[in-house]
């Protein structure tokens, strides 16, 4: 369902004419903070009766959240920073836990562990499976169209990440005590999304003056 | 001559379950509900819970009985429930339990044991209570996420004639039960036909303690528990012990090599004799995996011990040996393609009036099967195969099975 709607706004987001004026204008910043009501909640691995010692906690630490607007400035399609991100797999663990990024990017899963992964989505957004491969190796995957995409390791029951891909450049992932900053948005009437794993997706109407400056918007995310 | 079994399936709860979750897949996927992906936790993480759930449906088979675990339950044709949950009060700590239901019977608890670590430093864990299977590599994988088939492996499910609660007395008592072990009988011990034992169940688990070391690339497990191989027991019912050995060792990133010996009791109180018999057990296992393959092969040996020598041949114990290959690849991140070769063996006797020259004394078995599956969902797949038995002896040599099976677990 999540899914879904992300696919919706985002390709909205990519197709609506926006309500802002192209211009030089002063450009402002939408900052404030996310928190998650309950805290976030660990994913565990699966309970396996056959392990015959105790299993170490692999619990990602950084479940944070991800600010985006909707609709985006015209000016985000226009031009585009040519990135390079990586999805570590280190610990038995994918670092970042959350990565977010512009659609047509590539991003590599290099194998910082001593043991194999076998880094692998059924995601609709992307669909891959990079096999197992060995410490100190990496693979790269491209992804072109906007969605969110569950990454697991075939191997791993307990390692997940996620991948948001978007059409535009205006989102921004919290910091781990959920600060987050959009900069350099045009004036304009916007609505913020706040995306977490562990909660429904809420959005606020904002409006970004023709002076620019600062809006603050906070977001208190329920648990699902 | 070949022979395809008819299909009858349409009786059976596994095909009406299998239906039920058919009808489902198309609405669950309209309103783009994925099921759970992770288990249950509460607690601040202290308990998790999850479940197991392979509903098979395949041809019937009353009289070839292949793929039978006992004389009720046919592998291909079960519908198979586990409920399984951790409590861990403390990081040393952790109480483990399953519970599972097959074709919807009353529930039995298939694992109940305290895990604890000693020293937080050391990867140095002992285990209490109806126990994980120390003896090879097999029973350590989940079913429904870690066999890359449907079927089991002969060595851990084919039922051979020999039973724990009666025992032949000559060769000819033996030789007359080949390729009967869904239900055999002999003349000492209990009168009641009844089904013979695996080399290995990887259906029930035993009861006892064990302890597992983790140092670099090696691992070791010892345990010592109430029954045996064959037949794993909550309660002890021959006052001998059974010790099993593990050692694993990973030399290379995606290569895992195993050995196992077992020895332990096997015959039930009353027909063990003055020196109760044991059945000892030796175990090979290697897994390699690379890219989008696994392949795994693993070898098992058994010998069980009888109260006396069979006459005429004056063996003391018979033995049996299995031997399986198994791959899996995956064609896409949906699909995969997977099979198993596995070879059952006996060792020969020589009967007075059957088998005068010598025959193994259960007939040997080789089985074929290959499978499709399609995931739906990580945790959520579809399995189709086919599998093909052949046996040297007994009323019918030569069965092929179709089966499918939706498999889900969190």
């Amino acid at each position: 369902m999540l899914t879904r709607l992300f696919l919706v706004i985002a390709a909205l987001g990519a197709v609506m004419p926006s309500s802002v004026a192209p211009g030089p204008a002063a450009t402002g910043t939408i900052r404030g903070r996310v928190d998650l009501r309950g805290g976030t909640q660990e994913a565990a691995a699966h309970v396996a009766v056959t392990d015959v010692a105790m299993t170490a906690s692999h619990a990602p630490t950084d479940r944070r959240s991800v600010v985006y607007l909707d609709p985006a400035p015209r000016a985000a399609f226009d031009a585009r920073e040519e990135t390079r991100p990586r999805l570590d797999q280190r610990n038995e663990t994918f670092v970042p836990h959350v990565l977010a990024i512009v659609a047509g990017t590539s991003v590599d899963f290099p194998n910082n562990d001593r043991t194999y992964h076998n880094v692998f989505s059924l995601s609709k957004t992307r669909t891959f499976d990079l096999g197992r491969y060995a410490a100190g190796r990496s693979k790269a995957v491209k992804f072109d169209k906007p969605g969110i995409v569950r990454v697991f390791c075939d191997i791993h029951s307990h390692m997940s990440a996620f991948i948001l891909v978007f059409a535009h450049r205006y989102f921004s992932v919290a910091d781990e005590d959920g600060v987050y900053r959009l900069e350099n948005v045009p004036p304009g009437s916007y609505n913020v999304f706040a995306w977490n794993e562990s909660a429904p997706l809420e959005s606020r109407r904002v409006v970004v003056p023709e002076s620019g400056g600062d809006v603050e918007v906070n977001f208190s995310l329920g648990r699902r | 001559m070949k022979e395809v079994v008819p299909l009858g399936i349409t009786n059976s709860r596994p095909f009406h379950l299998l239906l039920l979750l058919l009808w489902a897949l198309p609405a669950a996927h309209a309103h783009a509900q994925p099921l759970p992906e992770g288990p249950v936790r509460a607690f601040d993480g202290r308990v998790t819970v999850g479940a197991d759930i392979a509903a098979t449906v395949g041809n019937g088979d009353d009289v070839a009985f292949f793929n039978y675990t006992d004389y009720e339950h046919n592998v291909l044709k079960l519908m198979r429930l586990s409920v399984s949950g951790v409590y861990r009060p403390a990081a040393w700590l952790a109480l483990v339990g399953e519970l599972r239901s097959e074709d919807l019977e009353h529930p039995i608890p298939y694992a109940a044991y305290v895990r604890v670590r000693p020293w937080q430093r050391h990867a140095f864990d002992i285990q209490a209570g109806r126990i994980p299977p120390t003896f090879g590599a097999f029973a350590r994988f989940s079913y429904t996420a870690g066999n890359p088939v449907i079927g089991y492996p002969l060595a851990y499910q084919y039922l051979t004639s020999l039973r724990t609660d009666a025992v032949p007395a000559t060769a000819d008592d033996l030789l007359r039960m080949r390729a009967r072990g869904w239900r055999s009988t002999f003349p000492v011990g209990s009168p009641t036909p009844g089904p013979g034992v695996p080399l290995i169940s990887a259906f029930e688990w035993d009861t006892g303690v064990q302890a597992t070391w983790k140092t670099g690339p090696f691992e070791f497990s010892s345990a010592l528990t109430n029954g045996s191989l064959s037949s794993p027991r909550v309660a002890d019912d021959n006052g001998g012990k059974q010790i099993v050995a593990r050692a694993v060792v990973t030399p290379a990133v995606g290569l895992i090599i195993g050995a196992s010996a077992a020895r332990g009791a096997w015959l039930a109180r009353g027909i063990e004799g003055a020196d109760p018999p044991a059945q000892r057990a030796l175990g090979a296992d290697v897994e390699y995996s690379r890219d989008h393959w696994i392949a795994r092969a693993e070898v098992v040996w058994s010998r069980w011990g009888l109260p006396s020598p069979l006459a005429p041949s004056g063996a003391a114990a018979v033995s049996a040996a299995g031997a399986w290959v198994e791959g899996r690849y995956r064609v896409t991140p949906r699909v995969f393609l997977a099979g198993r070769a596995d070879h059952l063996g006996f060792s020969e006797v020589r009967g007075t009036l059957v088998q005068t020259a010598g025959a193994p004394w259960d007939a040997p078995v080789k089985r074929l099967e290959g499978c499709v599956g399609y995931y739906l969902q990580r945790n959520f797949v579809l399995r189709g195969s086919v599998q093909g038995n052949w046996r040297e002896a007994g009323r019918d040599r030569q069965r092929t099975y179709f089966a499918g099976q939706l498999a889900y677990w969190f």
